[in-house]
């Protein structure tokens, strides 16, 4: 009886879990494939005709292929915002955890000024476009970095504090300046918390809505994300392919999540614990 | 082949002053061992020879050279730490290589010397792996590799044994001995363990609260320690050092003798006693004395001793061992 | 031959192994693309803007906020919105992150469901669940009227919208604010619970006096987050409720998208500068309160 309470109490929760984390996306994926006619429904009902395939090929071609444009532009953006990101906050979270200087209290001040305060919008989009930077995918990039920062600087420190600094001063007997030094011996130690940082962040950055929305209009800019927004009014009698387009934008976070899902939640839990 | 000279060095860390004002002088070839007490500023000094720690005054010279601003990598000295600090995301060949790749030599003579270095050491068959899978005496001759294969002036250890169990620890003491007799090289080495500064040192530098205590020969500090710090500091079991009446009665503010050098009988001597402890180490044995009007004393005798816990016992200092200090140490 | 020597001698050639510049590249994108607006926030929410010239009113905008009716609300529904949200992941995630640290099967496959409604967009998770909550079609009051309940009309009835949006916030956040639990609650050494066992603790003793005083630096993490989240929210009522019915269900954070859109740039800024003195005003206390008792411990 005693070993048995663990099985029943892991089989109920299950059961809730699924009911309550799982039956939303199940939902996705069932509206995702049936036809019109079946998906104005909304209801769980099994499609009497799947069709997947025409589904995804109306997604893609609606509004001139704007889906794949929307594929290009986000993982552009992702990609050269988590690289920047992995770097810059590296080197701050280094230089921070390993150097006692007048700025710190300052910088660390700027670290958690950045996690709290809500970013100015409107001088921002004047500010971009006095720089030049308004509608521009580096511009997007820019602000993804300066936004994200905060968080990726916290899990830097605190994992930064965990290697030892015999290994610095080994490297400078040996001769490393400092970039030598920082990208040859500590960098490549940072792995986990940086194959961490690169989950949370891209997963956030291309799941990201708001600020393509206010920083990056206009249609030749799309992001998955805004081609949701569109979608929403032009497909309010279309669901099947409202449906279908959730389900193409979520594939990226999830194939992320599959590989790194082990990452995610231990190195999550580290910094956000410690910092 | 050189020398090092620190002349009037001095640290401090904000207002607490950790090397007041030390001048020390080593000779090329040497092995000179820093020891004393936990927190006595070893470490320090040591890593203010490697460039690792500003000095707040005084000059460092290695080699006849003013190296007191220069970059650690560019004093010619080689740093072994107790934690080892291999990289642990490269092999040993990477590992002992890394400064020779810092310094852009060719692949060719890179290899050539790692694998020179790697001969030396009996590490030729692990240099393709990474650090996490040596075992600690390994890993401890990988440490040593990269020293080597920088070609010093000088070595500088930290505690390098400190990690490893006492057979391996005895072991790799005669190993440095060794290596320090084949490279003929300048070797500084830090420790806390007596034994080691006893039996690898060409001189030893005994360190108390940031200034020298004494520098000397391992046996002159053991025959002729010029304060009670030292005497009691070298040698193990500790000499016994008497103070108050018990000392003035012997003609000293510190009467000093040690363990070895006083004589037991069961018929006369010079303090009355009765044992009060034993411990018996095999071919030694140490008898703890409780001495009226003295206080306790330490004595090793022969291991087959019959003495037993409670008997009465005439203790004698062998009157051509004491010593006499003036005044307890700072 | 002796100059060679001289000039020979090692100089310093630079400072700390850990150069200060380090802080350069993110320090100039944090500052320009996000200190600078900030600052001209505070200058640019006292005007009558339109991006090109800006004429100086004085405290108007911030006078807007307290007087019309639906930015008063605004200001409520935020408040209202980010305590809920915070409260509630707070209780839920730390109940599952006990549940899951507990004795029980299956623990990796669970946790790692609770962590994947964090996939999904914002969006993605806004349209589903606005669909899901369709008065008459969707799949929950369909589901009610099976068991012959009428249910409401979630995100059409005023006074019911925002919290259903909250309720889906809560479930959006749920799996992570238990995860930052689970951590806190692995750190905990068994031995005090066997301690505590010995000297007779029951189960709620137990909870009370080791779980719930030494979880508590998570606690912190999941409250403070999720506050500043809850405040800031934005994504998600804008795709399920556009703030409506009415104005039922804005929060700061949508009205200075409507003010923007509609072209009141100083207005849209005044509500920023708005959402950051309430940040301020109501999570500094909360940082203090919790630094003070970690000191206690
Ligand atoms: N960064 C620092 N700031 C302030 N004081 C320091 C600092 N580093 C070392 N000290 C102090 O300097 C003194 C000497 O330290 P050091 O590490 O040289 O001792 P040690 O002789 O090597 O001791 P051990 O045998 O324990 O290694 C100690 O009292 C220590 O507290
Ligand atoms: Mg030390």
């Amino acid at each position: 009886m005693k070993q048995l309470r663990p099985a029943i109490l892991g089989c109920i929760t299950l059961v809730v879990f699924c009911v309550i984390f799982v039956v939303p996306f199940f939902f996705i994926a069932l509206q995702a494939v049936k036809d019109r006619q079946g998906s104005s429904l909304l209801n769980f009902s099994w499609p009497s005709e799947t069709q997947l395939w025409q589904n995804l090929v109306d997604v893609v071609q609606a509004r001139d292929y704007q889906l794949l444009l929307a594929y290009f532009n986000s993982t552009v953006i992702t990609v050269f915002s988590v690289t920047g990101l992995v770097i810059f906050a590296a080197m701050v979270g280094y230089v921070l955890q390993r150097r006692p200087s007048k700025w710190n209290k300052y910088v660390n001040f700027a670290v958690l000024a950045g996690l709290m305060i809500p970013p100015a919008v409107v001088p921002t989009i004047w500010l971009l476009q006095q720089i030049g930077l308004f509608k521009t995918i580096h511009g997007m990039i820019l602000i993804e970095i300066a936004y994200n920062l905060s968080f990726s600087i916290l899990l830097y420190r605190a994992f930064i504090a965990t290697v030892p600094r015999d290994l610095d001063e080994a490297a400078r007997i040996d001769g490393a300046k400092p970039l030598q030094l920082f990208f040859r011996v500590i960098l490549p130690l940072l792995k986990p918390v940086t194959v961490t940082n690169i989950v949370v962040q891209s997963i956030a950055i291309f799941n990201d809505f708001t600020n393509p929305l206010y920083y990056l209009p206009g249609k030749d800019n799309v992001t998955v994300q805004l081609t949701l927004y569109n979608f929403q009014s032009q497909f309010s009698t279309q669901y099947h392919l409202l449906f279908m387009n959730i389900l193409l934008v979520t594939i990226p976070p999830l194939i992320v999540f599959i590989f790194f899902n082990k990452q995610i939640v231990e190195g999550m839990t580290a910094g956000a614990v410690k910092g | 082949m050189s020398g090092l000279e620190l002349k009037k060095v001095c640290k401090s860390y904000g207002a607490v002053e950790v090397i007041k004002d030390l001048s020390l002088q080593i000779e090329s070839g040497e092995f000179v061992v820093f020891v004393g007490p936990s927190g006595c500023g070893k470490s320090t000094l040591l890593r203010m020879i490697a460039g690792l720690e500003d000095c707040s005054g005084g000059t460092v010279e290695i080699g006849g050279e003013d190296v007191t601003d220069a970059e650690p990598s560019d004093r010619g000295i080689a740093m072994v730490f107790q934690s080892y600090a291999l990289y642990p995301h490269m092999s040993v060949r990477d590992n002992i290589g890394f400064g020779l790749s810092l310094a852009k030599t060719p692949k060719a003579e890179m290899n050539a010397r790692v694998e020179e270095a790697a001969k030396i050491l009996q590490l030729t068959d692990y240099l393709d792996r990474k650090p996490k899978a040596l075992s600690g005496g390994q890993r401890q001759r990988v440490a040593i590799g990269r020293a080597i294969v920088r070609n010093p002036k000088v070595f500088l250890f930290d505690e390098p044994l400190s990690n490893l169990d006492a057979a391996l620890r005895a072991k790799m003491r005669l190993e440095l001995t060794e290596l320090h007799a084949n490279l003929n090289v300048t070797m500084v080495y830090v420790t806390h363990d007596q034994v080691e500064a006893m039996t690898m040192a060409d001189k030893i530098v005994v360190l108390n609260k940031g200034v020298i205590e004494q520098v000397g020969k391992p046996m002159d500090l053991y025959n002729n320690p010029a304060t009670a710090f030292v005497a009691g500091f070298i040698g193990s079991p500790q000499m016994n050092l008497l103070e108050g009446a018990a000392a003035r009665k012997l003609g000293a503010e510190i009467y000093g003798i040690r363990p070895e050098h006083i004589d037991i009988s069961r018929e006369s001597g010079l303090w009355r006693s009765t044992v009060r402890q034993i411990e018996r180490l095999g071919n030694d044995a140490i008898l703890y004395l409780d001495v009226e009007d003295v206080g306790s004393l330490t004595v090793t005798t022969d291991g087959q001793t019959d003495v037993v816990i409670g008997d009465m016992l005439f203790a004698t200092p062998q009157p051509q061992n004491e010593h006499r200090f003036p005044t307890i140490a700072r | 031959m002796p100059t060679a020597q001289i000039e020979k001698k090692p100089r310093k050639t630079s400072g700390s192994p850990y150069p200060l510049w380090f802080f350069l590249p993110a320090g100039v994108i944090y500052g320009v693309l996000f200190l600078v607006p900030t600052f001209a926030s505070l200058y640019f929410s006292l005007t009558r803007w339109n991006l090109f010239n800006s004429t100086f009113i004085g405290f108007e905008n911030f006078l807007s906020f307290v007087q019309e009716p639906f930015l008063i609300k605004g200001l409520i529904n935020t408040v209202i919105f980010a305590v809920s949200t915070a409260l509630l992941k707070t209780i839920i995630g730390l109940a599952l992150g006990i549940l899951l640290t507990s004795n029980i099967r299956m623990r990796g496959l669970l946790r790692t469901i609770a962590f994947f409604p964090i996939l999904v967009s914002t969006i993605g998770i806004g349209i589903t669940f606005a669909v899901m909550m369709h008065p008459t079609r969707g799949i929950i009051n369909v589901s009610l009227e099976l068991i012959g309940i009428d249910g409401p009309g979630w995100l059409t009835d005023p006074t019911l919208a925002l919290y259903s949006v909250a309720f889906v916030e809560v479930w959006r956040g749920v799996g992570l604010a238990s995860v930052i639990f689970i951590a806190g609650l692995v750190s905990i050494p068994r031995d005090y619970y066997e301690a505590a066992r010995i000297d007779g603790a029951t189960k709620w003793q137990q909870f009370k006096r080791i779980t719930l005083p030494l979880v508590q630096p998570a606690t912190a993490t999941v409250m403070i987050l999720s506050f500043v989240y809850g405040l800031r929210s934005f994504e998600l009522i804008w795709t399920m409720t556009k703030g409506g019915p009415g104005f039922s269900s804005d929060v700061i954070a949508s009205v200075i998208y409507k003010q923007y859109q509609a072209g009141f740039y100083g207005l849209s800024t005044a509500g920023n500068v708005i959402l950051f003195i309430l940040i301020a005003v109501m999570v500094m206390p909360l940082v203090a309160y919790f630094n003070r008792r970690e000191v206690d411990l």
